[in-house]
């Protein structure tokens, strides 16, 4: 709201509250506030108390609950000007039509606070009965038929809304008012009562002061209404006068509370304030959200931040934001995003307040929470990499089989029925050359075999670590001892890694004899090889075992003998 | 004797039909699938069936699952799995079950005839057969180790025959040994070894492999 609006609508609510006293101090006999100085006291206490909340609200962006307490305020003021001697016809014809506005609004703004919406339709249908019950029955429809002359009001100005004067007519809408009135008012003070009692612990904690505030005034209202059935109309004996000072305390009342809903804000805002002191000298990941779900009083609260098109969640996993969702915004920007219990963040004042308080907690733990992510993604991709790699030996080493040793065979095969072609008596030398031949073909195929099982042992796919280990150690014999192999079938990323690091150190050194041991132990598969020297490939190896979050390191045991251990995390 | 041939591929189909039919062998179907195999088999009643270990879809070890499962369904029928592998777990696979008239060959013996036919004729008296290769990687590793030592050089050589799946039969006519001869080196190879004699012969060559192995017998089916 423009600073010169928000200006004038603070000198003419002032206005309008002295001038409405000036008025009731002019007629007490009908009046409310001007029969005494107390009472006189309590309308503009309660009057600007309203004025003061609603247009600090209306600053602090609460616009909608700001227009309403403002208007509440005015409403409440207008009552004193439905009084036959304020000698002007302008006054006189808005009294008579607004002297009953100030529930409905008080109602409203209520049933609003903080949002500024209306939560449910059981609101939406009392607050708009109200409005019509008060503003049209008791205020339009009466002034309608309302003639001063006719009642007998000498004093009476003009009524500028006279369309046709008839006693009884105005008499009967004046009792249907009231009759109307007393249903309404009651309904209102009830649904503030159930909402009171309704409201989940976050909620009430926010809204239980000015349910409370508003559910009495309502009450009021509706004792008023209920006074009134009798005569069918509202009037100003004894009895309505304490029903009306009674409703200046209780607004005073619903002024404070909302005025106490900006305390506990910025008492958050302190707090949440020192808890990001605390968390920059130790910010453990995560742990934002967790500080401000003890400190906002929601242990369902959740907390992620936008980067690029994902959310991510403090420790930079991808997180997922279900319910009621309440963006951060700082300079425009959204940096983040909460998911709390319905109505925790309604207070659009208390949003900022935790935004502007954990500011640099959130870019520090946003950041962190980008940096992990970014790592993971590497990590997967160096695996993606590491599975890629495997999958392209492994069809390495299918195509050796099926392509080049099946043709291999298929010419040993051709060879044997080329010898069979000699005859019974066969020329020795082309037999000789037909088992240089058929010798050769043998070796090709040995070695061909060695090849394939060098680039990826099938059996290490079908048969898991420890068969392959089995078939390392009867190919290579004497060379290994397997003191323990106790692995079940895990991962094939992490078997293949394990296996590469006993075949890597093997073949650094042909006549060593390596003892073996793998075990599992708290999801890590654990590889001890020991050998003469460290692997030529440790590199190699240590990036095949760190793509799966696992570390080679290499043992010295003395005299240049090392034992490399690799732990490699496979998940069970 | 009537044989059937799996195999993928066209060209060892086609070579291994002419050098068994060249043989004397009846070749009375050829598949190139598992499940082809299991239905020719059926249709055809053959003594022996000649498996490629590696077939359609996957490449890895179908023809080992198909094998098994025809000693399941045709105990009467021979099989024979020619493989890449030289690992003695495949070969073990095979044979746990049902170790009669099983068999498993390198591939590349198809082209040695004579192993071949001995192969194919064992099979079909339901002996089992196991590659000498195989047998002889496993007697290296055993070796340094000292547990074979205690063995005369013809006790070792009858033990390398008990592990290729000969029958004592099979054993006197390699060595040129009487029956009681080599019963009496079997008794004297078990003892010495600590392994159970009351298994019977087609278990028998089980124990053997997994003594050689160093590692627990398949259990009994």
């Amino acid at each position: 709201m423009a600073r010169a609006t928000w200006i004038a609508v603070l000198a003419a609510g002032l206005a309008v509250g002295a001038f409405s006293l000036a008025v009731a101090r002019d007629a007490p006999a009908y009046s409310y506030g001007g029969g005494s100085t107390f009472a006189g006291a309590a309308e503009l206490v309660a009057g600007y108390a309203l004025l003061a909340v609603g247009l600090t609200a209306l600053g602090r962006r609460q616009a909608r609950v700001g227009e309403l307490l403002v208007a509440a305020s005015f409403a409440w003021f207008l009552l004193e000007w439905n009084n036959p001697r304020t000698g002007s016809a302008f006054v006189f014809t808005v009294g008579l039509t607004l002297y009953v506005a100030a529930p409905p609004l008080v109602a409203h703004a209520v049933f609003a606070y903080p949002s500024g919406r209306l939560s449910g339709w059981p609101e939406r249908v009392g607050v708009a009965s109200a409005y019509a019950g008060a503003v049209i029955v008791l205020g339009l429809l009466a002034a309608a038929l309302f003639d001063p002359a006719a009642e007998d009001c000498a004093q009476c100005p003009h009524n500028f809304l006279l369309v046709h004067g008839s006693r009884s007519a105005y008499a009967d809408v004046n009792r249907v008012g009231v009759d109307l009135g007393l249903a309404w008012a009651l309904l209102l003070a009830l649904l503030a009562a159930a909402a009171l009692v309704r409201a989940n612990p976050v909620r009430r904690r926010v809204t239980a002061p000015v349910l409370a505030a508003g559910a009495a005034y309502l009450a009021l209202v509706a004792a008023e209404f209920a006074h009134s059935t009798g005569r069918g109309f509202l009037d100003t004996d004894t009895l309505d006068r304490r029903l009306w000072l009674a409703q200046a305390g209780v607004l005073c009342a619903l002024a404070l509370a909302v005025a106490s809903g900006w305390v506990r804000a910025r008492r958050t805002r302190s707090e949440v304030a020192r808890l990001v002191l605390e968390l920059a000298e130790s910010p453990p990941a995560g742990g934002l959200r967790d500080a401000l779900a003890s400190k906002l009083g929601d242990d369902t609260l959740e907390l992620a931040y936008p980067v690029g098109d994902r959310l991510l969640d403090g420790r930079g996993r991808s997180a997922r934001l279900a319910g009621e969702v309440t963006p951060l915004v700082q300079a425009g920007k959204e940096v983040a995003l909460l998911s709390h219990r319905p109505g925790l963040l309604d207070d659009p004042a208390l949003v900022e307040e935790v935004a502007a308080a954990a500011r640099l907690a959130l870019e520090n733990e946003r950041l962190q929470a980008e940096t992990r992510f970014q790592l993971e993604e590497l990590r997967a991709s160096r695996m993606r990499i590491i599975e890629m790699g495997d999958a392209e030996r492994r069809r390495l080493e299918r195509d050796l089989h099926d392509g080049a040793q099946q043709r291999l065979v298929a010419l040993a095969l051709d060879l044997r029925l080329a010898r069979s072609r000699l005859g019974v008596q066969p020329d020795p030398v082309e037999l000789a050359r037909v088992d240089e031949a058929e010798g050769q073909l043998r070796l090709a195929l040995a070695e061909l075999r060695e090849l394939a099982r060098g680039i990826f042992p099938a059996v290490l796919a079908e048969e898991g670590l420890t068969a392959a280990l089995e078939a390392l150690e009867e190919e290579s014999p004497g060379r290994i001892g397997l003191t323990s192999v106790a692995a079940s079938r895990v991962g094939s990323a992490a078997e293949a890694a394990a296996y590469f690091v006993v075949a890597e150190t093997l073949r650094c050194d042909p006549a060593y004899r390596h003892d073996v041991a793998v075990a599992q132990q708290d999801g890590h598969l654990v590889v001890e090889v020991d050998g003469a020297r460290p692997p030529a490939s440790v590199v190699a190896l240590q990036d095949r075992v760190g793509a799966l979050d696992g570390s080679v390191r290499i043992l010295s045991r003395g005299s240049g003998r090392v034992t490399v251990r690799a732990e490699i995390p496979c998940g069970s | 004797m009537r044989v059937v041939i799996a195999d993928d591929e066209v060209l060892l189909r086609e070579g291994l039909d002419r050098l068994l039919t060249e043989a004397g062998f009846d070749v009375v179907g050829k598949v190139g699938t598992a499940a082809e195999l299991s239905r020719k088999v059926e249709l055809t009643r053959p003594d022996v069936a000649v498996v490629d270990i590696r077939m359609p879809p996957t490449h890895t070890d179908e023809g080992l699952v198909a094998a098994r499962e025809l000693q399941e369904t045709h105990p009467d029928v021979g099989v024979l799995v020619l493989s890449h592998y030289l690992e003695s777990r495949y070969a073990l696979r095979l044979l746990e079950e049902h170790p009669a008239g099983a068999g498993y060959l390198l591939k590349e013996r198809v082209s040695d005839l004579a192993v071949l036919t001995d192969a194919l004729a064992r099979l079909h008296d339901g002996e089992c057969v196991v590659d000498p290769t195989i047998v002889a990687r496993l007697f290296d590793r055993a070796g340094p180790t000292g547990r074979l030592d205690e063995l005369t050089v013809r006790e070792r050589e009858v033990l390398t025959l008990m592990a290729e799946g000969r029958s004592n039969r099979g054993i006197c006519e390699r060595l040129y040994l009487s029956p009681k001869t080599v019963e009496a080196h079997i008794k004297h190879i078990f003892m010495k070894l600590g392994v159970d004699q009351s298994v019977d012969d087609h278990r028998r060559v089980l124990a053997v492999l997994a003594y050689l192995r160093g590692r627990q017998a398949p259990q009994e089916a």
